[in-house]
C-alpha cells in the first residue's frame, strides 16, 4: 500500500513536471515565435543550466539573443560571458555591436576600441567604428576610419561606397567634390554602371548645383536602360526645376513616345498609367507656347 | 532534477524539430573526393579533382566553370560542340586549388560538352557525355524552360538525397524536354548549420554532383548561409562558392554586388534579393536597384528568389518576423505593380503555396479572398481557385490585366518542421519533404504556361499550378516607325520627311530632338531630307502661323 501511494505520488509527480516543461516550451515557443532560432535559444539556456559557469555557452546564447533582436539579453550574456573569464577579444566586437544597435555609441565606442587595441585591425570594426563616429558627430575621426575600410577591403559593395561618400559631406556638406570622387572610385572598383553609385552621383551632382552634369547624367540613364519613359520624366522634372520649360517640354514628349514603344502589358501596369498622368500633369504646369 | 528536467525539454525539443534535422549517414568529404572515380580519366591524374566541376553565371554567350584540385595547379577546359571533339579551350597558367575559368564567345542556346584539367593532363570527364552546358537563349527568345527549385535543402541526409532522386526520377521521365535542366535556383541555408566549406562539399557538391556538371547554380543567401558568410564584406564560403553577375553580365541592371543581382533567361527576368544581411528599407540601396531593373525589363515573365519567406505559417511566422514583414511590406508593392509572376523563399521547413495574389501586405488575418475590384486580395475568376488547368482552371494573366503573382515558400528539399500550416493566403499547405519545379512552354494559342509543380520524395506530384499569359505575340521589340499624327509622313526610303499644312497655314520652322532631347536639326522647308540623322527616335516641334505642335519619328 505504501509502495503504491509511493509510485501514484511519484507519477503525479512526474507528470506535473511534465506538464509544467510542455508549458514551459509552449510558452518559449509563443514569446519568441521566431522558429528554429527561438528552439535554439531554449537548447542553449538547457546547456547553461547544466553548465553555468561556462562563459562560452554565456556568448553564444548572447549571439542568438542578437540575433533574436533581445540586444539586452545579450548583453547580459556577454557581460557574464566576460566576467566568467572570457578574453576573447571577438566579446568586444559583440559588445560594442549590441551598444551600436541600442544607440548607446560612447559604449560602443569603448568597446571597440578594446577589440581594435587588442589585435590585428580589420575591415569590419574599423566600419563599425566608423558608423560609431558618424553617430557622435566626430566626423572626421568616422571619415579616417572609413577610409581605411574602403582602402583596404577585398570585396568592396555598393552599400560601401554611399556610406563613405555620405560621411564625406557630413565632414564638410560642401564637399561634393570629394563625395562624387568617392562615388567614381567606388564606380571604378564595382564597375561602370553599378546602378546605386549612378543614382548617388546624380543626387549630388543635382544637389551641389551641377546642372550640365546633371543634365549629362540623366541622359547617361536615359541612353543605357532599355526603358527611358521613366527616365524621361524624371529629367524633364529637373529641368522644370531649373527653369528649362521648353527643354522639360521636350523630355515629357519623348517619355509619352517611349511610353507608346512599350509592350501593352507594360503600358497597362500601375507605375506606367500613374506615370502618365504625372506626365500630363507637369506638361500643365509648364509656362509653354501654343502646344497641342 | 536539473537533469530531468532538461531531458523532458529536449526530448519535446526533438518532437518539434530536431528529429528532422538528424544529419544521417554523412560522408566524409575526403573518402568522397577520391571515390568518385565515374568521370575521371582512365589513367590516374597526379592531381586530383575534389570539387566541381560546377557552372556558374550563364549567359547566351559565356558560362563559368568552377572545381577544386587537391593540389595547385593551372586551369584547363576543353569545350566543343561534339562529345569526342573539344576543340576549343580556355585556360589560366596561374596555379591555384580554387579554379575558375569563362567560356566565351559561345552561341546562344547550344550544347557544349567540355572536360577539366591541366596544362598535362584531363583530370574530369564524362564518357557518357553528361558533362556540358547548355548556353542560355537570347533575351526574349519564347521556348521551353525548365528550372529546379531547392529550398533550405542542405541537410546532407537522406531526405535531402530523397528529394532529390524523385526529381531527377520526374525529369528522366519527363514526356518532354526529357533529362534537361536549365537552371537550379538555390533558394538559400544551403548547408546547414552555418553554411561552412565542408558542409557545402557534404550538403551541396556531394549531393548534386551530377546536375551540377551540367545545369547552371543561382542562389540567394539564407540565414544558415550567413552564419559563416559576411554579405558586409562579401566573404566566407558562400561568396567563395558562388559567381554572380555583379555587372549585369547575364542581362538586367548591374548591382556592384553577389547579394542581389539579376539575369535573364529566355524570356524569363530573375532578380534575385538577400533578405538577410542587406537592408530592406524602401530607398535603401537594394531597393533602388530592384525598382530600376523591374522597371528596365521588358521580359514576358519576371520571377525573384529570396530567403525569407513572404508568407507563412510554418516553422517561421509571416507575422512575427521582422525580416519577413519587412519584405512584405517594403518589397512586394513595388514588385507587384510592376508585373512579378512567381516569388520563391524558403526559410519555413514545409511547402506553402498561395492564391493568385496582388495588394496583400497585412497579417494573415487580414487577407481578403475576395477579388481584387471586390476590395479583395485575389486575381481574376480563378484567382481563389487551385491554379489547375484541370480543375478550377489556371491563373490567368493578360496585357490588360497585369497584376497577380503566386507566392511560393519552399523549404522543404531538406527537412520538414511542421509548423500550423494555416495561413489564410495559402491554396496549398503541406508539412512534406520536396522540390519545385517550374516549366515554361507554349500554350498553343500565342501565349504562354508557367507550370509550377511540387514533387515529393517518394516521387508524386502533391500540388501544381499554372499562369497562363495570353497573346505574348504583341510583343514590340522595334520602335514604331510611324509619325502618330497625319500631318506629317516619313519615306524611310529616300530618307525624306514631308509636312501637310491646311489650307492657309504656312510652315515657320522645324525642329529634330534626339532621344536625348538634343536639338539637331532645323528648317523651314515642307520637304526635309533627314539622312545625315542618325537611327532613332526623334520628336519633331513644328512650328506654323497657326500653331505649334509636336511628333515623333523613329529613323531607319
Amino acid at each position: 500500500m505504501l509502495v503504491r501511494l509511493h509510485i501514484k505520488k511519484l507519477n503525479g509527480y512526474f507528470i506535473k513536471r511534465i506538464f509544467l516543461f510542455y508549458a514551459f516550451f509552449l510558452s518559449i515557443a509563443q514569446l519568441f515565435a521566431h522558429g528554429d532560432l527561438s528552439i535554439r535559444i531554449a537548447e542553449k539556456t538547457i546547456e547553461i543550466s547544466e553548465n553555468p559557469n561556462n562563459f562560452k555557452l554565456y556568448f553564444e546564447r548572447g549571439l542568438l539573443y542578437q540575433q533574436h533582436l533581445e540586444y539586452s539579453n545579450a548583453l547580459e550574456d556577454y557581460r557574464r560571458s566576460q566576467s566568467l573569464g572570457n578574453t576573447d577579444k571577438t566579446l568586444h566586437y559583440q559588445i560594442a555591436e549590441v551598444h551600436y544597435l541600442t544607440e548607446d555609441y560612447n559604449a560602443s565606442l569603448k568597446s571597440i576600441g578594446s577589440y581594435l587595441e587588442l589585435g590585428s585591425i580589420d575591415v569590419k570594426a574599423k566600419k563599425l567604428e566608423a558608423q560609431i563616429l558618424f553617430h557622435l558627430k566626430s566626423y572626421k575621426k568616422s571619415l579616417d576610419a572609413y577610409r581605411y575600410v574602403i582602402n583596404n577591403m577585398i570585396d568592396i559593395r555598393p552599400e560601401d561606397v554611399l556610406e563613405y561618400s555620405n560621411i564625406i559631406l557630413a565632414e564638410n556638406n560642401k564637399n561634393y567634390k570629394g563625395a562624387i570622387a568617392a562615388i567614381e572610385s567606388g564606380l571604378d572598383l564595382l564597375g561602370p554602371h553599378t546602378l546605386s553609385l549612378q543614382l548617388k552621383k546624380l543626387d549630388y551632382l543635382k544637389d551641389s548645383g551641377q546642372t550640365k552634369e546633371a543634365l549629362e547624367q540623366y541622359n547617361y540613364f536615359i541612353l543605357e536602360y532599355n526603358r527611358k519613359e521613366f527616365w524621361y520624366y524624371k529629367k524633364a522634372k529637373y529641368l522644370a526645376e531649373i527653369d528649362k520649360p521648353h527643354k522639360a517640354f521636350i523630355s515629357l514628349k519623348l517619355a509619352m513616345v517611349a511610353i507608346e514603344q512599350l509592350d501593352a502589358k507594360f503600358r497597362n501596369m500601375n507605375p506606367v498609367i500613374k506615370l502618365k498622368e504625372q506626365i500630363k500633369s507637369l506638361e500643365s504646369s509648364l509656362t509653354t507656347k501654343n502646344y497641342d | 532534477m536539473i537533469k530531468k528536467s532538461t531531458f523532458l525539454l529536449v526530448a519535446l525539443c526533438s518532437v518539434y524539430s530536431i528529429a528532422q534535422t538528424s544529419q544521417v549517414d554523412l560522408p566524409n568529404v575526403n573518402a568522397v573526393a577520391v571515390t568518385n572515380p565515374n568521370d575521371l580519366a582512365q589513367n590516374s591524374p597526379s592531381v586530383t579533382v575534389v570539387r566541381g566541376p560546377y557552372l556558374q553565371s550563364g549567359t547566351p554567350t559565356t558560362v563559368v566553370v568552377k572545381w577544386r584540385t587537391d593540389i595547385a595547379t593551372q586551369s584547363v577546359v576543353n569545350y566543343g560542340k561534339i562529345s569526342n571533339s573539344l576543340s576549343e579551350k580556355a585556360s589560366n597558367t596561374a596555379l591555384t586549388t580554387e579554379h575558375e575559368v569563362t567560356l566565351s564567345g559561345l552561341s546562344p542556346n547550344t550544347k557544349y560538352y567540355f572536360n577539366i584539367g591541366n596544362k598535362s593532363e584531363v583530370l574530369s570527364e564524362s564518357d557518357s557525355g553528361d558533362m556540358y552546358v547548355i548556353t542560355a537563349p537570347k533575351a526574349g527568345s519564347k521556348q521551353f524552360v525548365r528550372a529546379w527549385i531547392l529550398g533550405d535543402a542542405g541537410t546532407a541526409n537522406n531526405n535531402q538525397r530523397a528529394v532529390r532522386d524523385a526529381y531527377y526520377d520526374y525529369v528522366d521521365a519527363a514526356p518532354m524536354n526529357s533529362g534537361k535542366t536549365d537552371m537550379m535556383l538555390f533558394l538559400g541555408d544551403n548547408a546547414y548549420g552555418s553554411g561552412t566549406d565542408e558542409q557545402y562539399q557534404n550538403a551541396l557538391f556531394d549531393i548534386y554532383d551530377d546536375m551540377l556538371k551540367k545545369s547552371v547554380a543561382w542562389s540567394c543567401l539564407g540565414n544558415h548561409d550567413g552564419k559563416s558568410a559576411d554579405s558586409a564584406t562579401q566573404s566566407g564560403p558562400y561568396y567563395d562558392i558562388f559567381t554572380f553577375p555583379t555587372a549585369a553580365q547575364a542581362g538586367g541592371t548591374a548591382s556592384g554586388t553577389e547579394a542581389y543581382y539579376s539575369f535573364d533567361y529566355a524570356n524569363i527576368h530573375f532578380i534575385i534579393l538577400d533578405s538577410h544581411h542587406t537592408s530592406r528599407e524602401v530607398g535603401g540601396a537594394m531597393y533602388n536597384w530592384t525598382l530600376t531593373d523591374i522597371q528596365n525589363t521588358k521580359q514576358d515573365w519576371i520571377v525573384t528568389l529570396f530567403h525569407h519567406p513572404v508568407y507563412t505559417k510554418g516553422s517561421h511566422d509571416s507575422d512575427t518576423e521582422d525580416r519577413l514583414i519587412e519584405m512584405r511590406q517594403n518589397f512586394m508593392p513595388m514588385m507587384e505593380a510592376n508585373g512579378v509572376d512567381l516569388i520563391l523563399n524558403g526559410h519555413s521547413h514545409s511547402y506553402e503555396r498561395s492564391y493568385f495574389l496582388n495588394g496583400h501586405y497585412g497579417f494573415a488575418n487580414t487577407f481578403n479572398p475576395d477579388e481584387i475590384s471586390n476590395g479583395g486580395h485575389t486575381v481574376g475568376t480563378t484567382g481563389i481557385g487551385d491554379g489547375k488547368a484541370d480543375s478550377d482552371g489556371a491563373y490567368q494573366k493578360t496585357s490588360l490585366a497585369t497584376e497577380g503573382a503566386v507566392y511560393i515558400t519552399t523549404g522543404s528539399a531538406g527537412k520538414i518542421s511542421g509548423g500550423d500550416l494555416n495561413h489564410q493566403a495559402m491554396s496549398v499547405s503541406l508539412n512534406q519533404l520536396g522540390s519545385c519545379v517550374m516549366e515554361v512552354e507554349d500554350d498553343g494559342k500565342g501565349g504562354q504556361n508557367l507550370t509550377v509543380k511540387f514533387i515529393r520524395e517518394t516521387d508524386g506530384i502533391e500540388d501544381y499550378f499554372t499562369i497562363n499569359k495570353t497573346a505574348m505575340d504583341l510583343k514590340v521589340d522595334g520602335m514604331k516607325k510611324a509619325p502618330k499624327s497625319g500631318r506629317l509622313s516619313y519615306d524611310a526610303d529616300k530618307d525624306l520627311v514631308q509636312f501637310n499644312l491646311e489650307g492657309k497655314e504656312r510652315l515657320k520652322k522645324v525642329k529634330f530632338y534626339n532621344n536625348i532631347g538634343k536639338l539637331v536639326k532645323k528648317s523651314r522647308k515642307k520637304t526635309i531630307n533627314v539622312d545625315k540623322l542618325p537611327k532613332g527616335l526623334y520628336v519633331i516641334e513644328v512650328i506654323t502661323n497657326k500653331k505649334t505642335y509636336t511628333d515623333s519619328i523613329a529613323i531607319e
